[in-house]
């Protein structure tokens, strides 16, 4: 199996601070890779430069191979990574369905001037990604079914707009998932929910890489973990090697608590 | 409280009609309307009042695209319009001793008004909110101060004079088809100069526009607009190129403009900068508030009713009428005010956003506080 992602020796600051340093990993095909950490970590930034937010001040991206470092973020995402916010970000006044299209924006090709003459082609299009859309909101049956497609996005609950943000995320079937702590808010029943559906996006062949909290979810559905403190990586491995390693320990919990705790 | 029950009433009333029927009515009526004036029902000052509320009908639909659609704020529109009258001003006007083709002069209008605004989008639409809305309205006021002293090509504030009337065919073409047998009486109606002629020429613009923008509105590139409207930073993150889709929405809404300044340097006849002030920028963006960001129905709803209602006014005042002109902008503030707090969707409003206004739970207002939250949050991502 080979790797979707590969971080080599990627350092990120701002001003004084460095929020990663030298971070190096890999995402192997069709596997779900967390990452943790406590707050501060440089979890987030990690992602944020990775989808070309930030344009990271040494090391290399490389996305099957080709470097994806510096490129903006709608470049990133036409080649093959889409993400989810911490805080969510939906087009609030847009409906579910609108949301889900947005996310084909680089899948679709129609023009300015075809698009007003609404041509043929377009039309075509549009009926397909509609389509595609739809399919995309049955992964999460029950919630998105119908009428609901076209109530705006606002109106959703917050576990549902967690949902449609993954789904947006899906539409352009991106060749890596970044989610960011998918189920932050949600309570033990969704995040159950949306632990099997991770899952099963796995077995639908998507690569994730998942900033989570939620050590539950974390073990549930990881084929690996990274654990980062202070912007460095300081162990990877399964979750019960990353879960007992003592740095791992100690950065969530103090030097002093490691020690009563080991 | 009985009136705003009755009001609730009045609405629901009125909202079990589907949308359908009220835009086939609206357009019906809006296309025998100079039909009153032939019968003589209806002066022909009415008909005029037509004429010019349907060219702001235009401006409005421009300026709907990049400031519902795309959610940018533009506060010196006026000055695309101003463009496109005085490309066509110049170019068919004894001023030059010239006469291009109206067709030619209507593209030509469009195209420049379009670099106009590829000239201010390209600096400026980095900025955000409030800075783009001041430097938009300095870039008005710039255009119409550049006109009112560049003397020698515009005669400054004495304006142009005497533009040709239109003619849908060339002089050559006209006199062949006369030879050839057609008749006089419809030949006349290939020259544009009747207040019904023009009436009908810029109608069949405004439909034609209004059925190009709410195509457009509805697909890829409508709702690559949204999602940079609703949040900026998502909508990057999903692949959506930004500036692009700015530029194009602020070099087709200057599109529209030209077209209609074009158009309406014919109609009127003699234009000058008097016509282009900062305040004829508001009133678009007016037109647009009052009758519903991102609505097509609405914004159409918006303009007849801020062009025709003064006219309407004025006419009712009669003894009082220079008395009305003096408050005129006094009783639009008050208008836009009332919409604010009364319906601040606007008239006629996007679906989407009548919802969004009207239903206000606790949870909604934390929902907001929390976008709030990210949208700062979301400004240091950007900038960082």
């Amino acid at each position: 199996m080979g790797n979707v992602l590969e971080l080599q020796g990627m350092s990120m600051s701002f001003g004084g601070l460095k929020a990663v340093d030298n971070l190096s990993f890999s995402v192997r095909e069709n596997e779900i890779l967390s990452i943790i950490g406590p707050n501060g970590s440089g979890k987030t930034t990690t992602f944020n430069v990775i989808s070309g937010l930030y344009e990271p001040d040494s090391g290399d991206i490389l996305l099957q191979g080709e470097s994806v470092a510096g490129l903006r973020p709608d470049q990133v995402h036409e080649r093959g990574i889409s993400r989810t916010f911490q805080s969510l970000r939906l087009f609030g006044n847009m409906t579910v369905l609108d949301n889900v299209l947005v996310g084909m924006h680089t899948r679709t090709k129609a023009g300015v001037v075809a698009a007003m003459l609404r041509l043929p082609s377009v039309r075509r299009e549009e009926a397909a990604a509609k389509a595609k859309a739809q399919e995309v909101l049955a992964m999460f049956p029950g919630r998105f079914s119908g009428p609901r497609q076209s109530d705006p996005a606002f109106s959703l609950s917050y576990a549902n707009r967690r949902r449609l943000e993954i789904a947006r995320a899906l539409a352009s079937e991106p060749a890596l998932l970044l989610l960011d702590e998918p189920v932050a808010g949600m309570n033990p029943m969704e995040s159950r929910e949306v632990m099997e559906q991770i899952k099963e996006l796995r077995s639908r062949g998507y690569t994730i890489l998942m900033i989570e909290h939620d050590m539950k979810v974390v073990e549930g559905v990881s084929d690996r973990v990274i654990a980062m403190d202070h912007g460095v990586k300081i162990a990877e491995g399964s979750y019960q090697e990353v879960a007992t390693n003592h740095l791992v320990v100690e950065a969530y919990l103090g030097k002093r608590g490691a020690g009563t705790a080991s | 409280m009985g009136l705003s029950r009755m009001l609730q009433t009045l609405r629901s009333i009125t909202e079990r009609v589907p949308r359908r029927v009220w835009a086939v009515a609206g357009f019906s009526l809006a296309a025998i309307f100079p039909l009153f004036n032939v019968l003589g029902f209806m002066p022909t000052a009415w008909l005029r009042v037509g004429v010019v509320s349907l060219v702001f009908v235009m401006l409005s639909l421009g300026l709907n695209v990049v400031m519902g659609e795309a959610g940018l704020l533009n506060l010196g529109y006026i000055a695309f319009f101003a463009v496109g009258a005085y490309t066509t001003a110049l170019l068919s006007s004894p001023k030059f001793g010239l006469r291009w083709p109206f067709w030619a002069l209507l593209v030509l209008s469009a195209l420049l008004a379009m670099v106009a605004g590829l000239l201010i989008g390209l600096p400026t639409l980095r900025l955000r909110g409030d800075y783009l809305a001041i430097v938009t309205l300095a870039f008005g006021e710039i255009v119409r101060l550049t006109i009112t002293n560049l003397q020698p090509l515009t005669n400054g504030p004495n304006g142009v004079t005497g533009i040709y009337p239109p003619r849908l065919l060339s002089q050559g073409a006209i006199d062949s088809l006369q030879a050839s047998g057609w008749s006089e009486a419809l030949l006349k109606w290939l020259v544009i100069d009747k207040p019904i002629e023009y009436y009908y020429l810029v109608f069949v613009f405004v439909v034609i526009t209004a059925f190009l923008i709410s195509n457009l509105k509805n697909s890829r590139v409508g709702r690559a607009w949204n999602a940079l409207r609703e949040d900026e930073l998502a909508a990057v993150s999903s692949g959506i190129t930004a500036a692009r889709a700015k530029l194009l929405s602020v070099v087709l809404s200057a599109g529209v403009a030209g077209l209609a300044g074009s158009v309406y340097a014919y109609y009127s006849n003699v234009i000058s900068p008097e016509s282009f002030l900062f305040m004829q920028s508001v009133i678009v963006v007016c037109m647009v508030v009052l009758g519903g960001m991102g609505s097509i129905p609405g914004v159409i709803i918006g303009a007849i009713v801020l062009q025709a209602l003064p006219q309407v006014i004025r006419e009712s005042a009669g003894a009082m009428r220079s008395e009305f002109e003096v408050y005129r902008m006094l009783i639009f503030g008050l208008l836009i005010v009332a919409m604010v707090i009364f319906r601040p969707e606007g008239l006629l409003p996007d679906k989407l956003w009548r919802q969004e206004v009207h239903e206000v739970d606790p949870r909604e207002l934390e929902k907001t506080r929390q976008s709030l939250f990210d949208v700062e949050e979301g400004h240091q991502d950007l900038e960082a």
